[in-house]
């Protein structure tokens, strides 16, 4: 054989050895990737109430973030935070703050969308009919209103949460202790570099297929019956 | 380090780099534009296999779900450090790069195809059939000229997505906008001033595409109007 003439020496232990210290690193992906998804909902809730406010004051500037956030990419984010605005403001992010300013300014872009397509979804008849019969404002808004928009933006969000999962993954060029910075550190040691990225991508599938088949459960859970 | 809000911006040190910037902004675009390309094939190829039923049908679903599920950063230390260890091959950072983006984007690009082909109504493929033409060009002159016309607007979007995933290829230096970037923070050490500028130009990259998505929409749809 011309064409796959190996003479690689496959050397499994050096993952195998140290699946612990692997799933560690891939538990730091998860978890900062949780906590940027956590911020990016409550900014995006916020800017998608002053997007569909009406008034112009709030909703032009919101708009512009969203399309700030969505067009600058992730790496350049990152930073630009950890290094630009650090040196700016005088202060020391430490890398994990950092990543999770990072991945919630991003994710924000996103989950603004998601919450705006939200909450101009509910028909303004469903808020006239509650409060013709007698509900209050915000029993409304409980009962009626956010029931039904919670429905709507749940599978779009947990997209957005796989999004910024696969987007943890570069948390290393900040020297974040995670998966691939482990696979990177083992690579420059051992010489390693099939192994340690292979099994770095086998987690990272595994990662997202656990959450994809969640956010598709779901989905077909809160889908509205018609 | 300054003290707080006493920072003094310096922003002459970004025009000095304008010839820097020209030159990233140059190989950026022609990995976008070479992934663009590759990945609007592989994609369609992609697609047709997963709508093929049974077994092969089952190979594109798998392609599909696993090559959507990597990042690019992942992507690209995998091809350029693991895959070109095991070949024994050299590979350069612009081609490693092309080929990260274009198997993640396949994947993506053949879910946009197949949505598309599936909004074309199962009459018009029977109505085709039934005239005389053979499965291949009915695909070729009925099918894909209308399901194409569906899929422009997201694809383009997608094509953004390539654009600022591309920043990436920098950590194996690929001689990109971001790359030279990051060369240019360390020899003036301004990050602020220097981040600010290319994410200002990965922004404007980004908006005439999207703006370019919307406008091809709006043409496209023009006869449903």
């Amino acid at each position: 054989m011309i064409f796959l003439d190996i003479q690689y020496q496959f050397d499994w232990s050096v993952v195998t050895d140290r699946w612990r210290q692997f799933a560690e690193g891939a538990w730091v992906d998860v978890w900062v990737a949780v906590l940027g998804f956590g911020f990016a909902c409550v900014l995006g809730l916020a800017n998608a109430m002053l997007r569909t406010s009406g008034v112009n004051l709030f909703s032009i500037p919101s708009f512009l973030y969203v399309q700030v956030m969505r067009g600058v990419p992730l790496y350049v984010m990152i930073l630009w935070i950890y290094f630009g605005i650090a040196n700016v403001l005088g202060i020391n992010f430490t890398s994990f703050q950092a990543m999770i300013f990072a991945l919630a300014l991003t994710g924000s872009g996103y989950t603004t969308e998601i919450f705006r397509a939200g909450l101009v979804a509910i028909d303004r008849g469903q808020m006239e009919a509650a409060r013709s019969i007698g509900l209050s404002r915000a029993r409304t808004y409980g009962h009626v209103i956010l029931p039904q928009a919670f429905r709507i933006v749940v599978p779009p969000l947990g997209n957005t949460f796989i999004g910024l999962l696969k987007g943890a993954t570069l948390m290393s060029v900040i020297a974040v202790p995670d998966m691939v910075f482990l696979a990177n550190e083992l690579n420059v040691t051992l010489f390693t570099p099939f192994e340690v990225f292979a099994a770095v991508a086998v987690i990272l599938v595994v990662l997202v297929l656990f959450f994809s088949a969640f956010v598709y459960v779901l989905e077909r859970r809160l889908r509205i019956a018609t | 380090m300054t003290g707080f809000l006493t920072y003094s911006f310096d922003w002459s040190v970004v025009w000095k780099s304008l010839p820097f910037f020209e030159r990233g902004i140059g190989i950026t675009v022609r990995i976008t534009v070479f992934s663009i390309a590759f990945s609007l094939v592989l994609g369609l190829i992609v697609a047709l296999v997963r709508m093929t039923p049974g077994p092969i049908g089952m190979i594109g679903f798998v392609y599909v779900q696993v090559f959507r599920a990597l990042s690019l950063y992942v992507y690209i230390l995998f091809i350029y450090f693991g895959i070109a260890a095991v070949l024994h091959i050299d590979l350069d950072p612009f081609t490693a790069g092309i080929v990260s983006l274009t198997l993640l984007n396949s994947a993506y690009m053949a879910e946009i195809y197949r949505a598309a082909i599936q909004a074309i109504d199962p009459g018009q493929r029977e109505a085709a059939r039934s005239l005389g033409l053979g499965s291949v060009s009915t695909f070729a002159t009925v099918i894909f000229p209308q399901a194409w016309r569906i899929a422009i607007p997201s694809l383009v979007n997608q094509f953004t997505d390539i654009i600022k995933d591309s920043s990436v290829v920098a950590l194996i230096g690929a001689g990109d906008l971001m790359y030279q970037t990051i060369e240019r923070v360390s020899f003036y050490q301004r990050p602020f001033e220097f981040y600010t500028a290319v994410a200002a130009i990965y922004l404007v990259m980004v908006v005439i595409v999207a703006q370019l998505a919307a406008r091809l929409e709006k043409r496209l749809q023009r006869h449903l109007a």
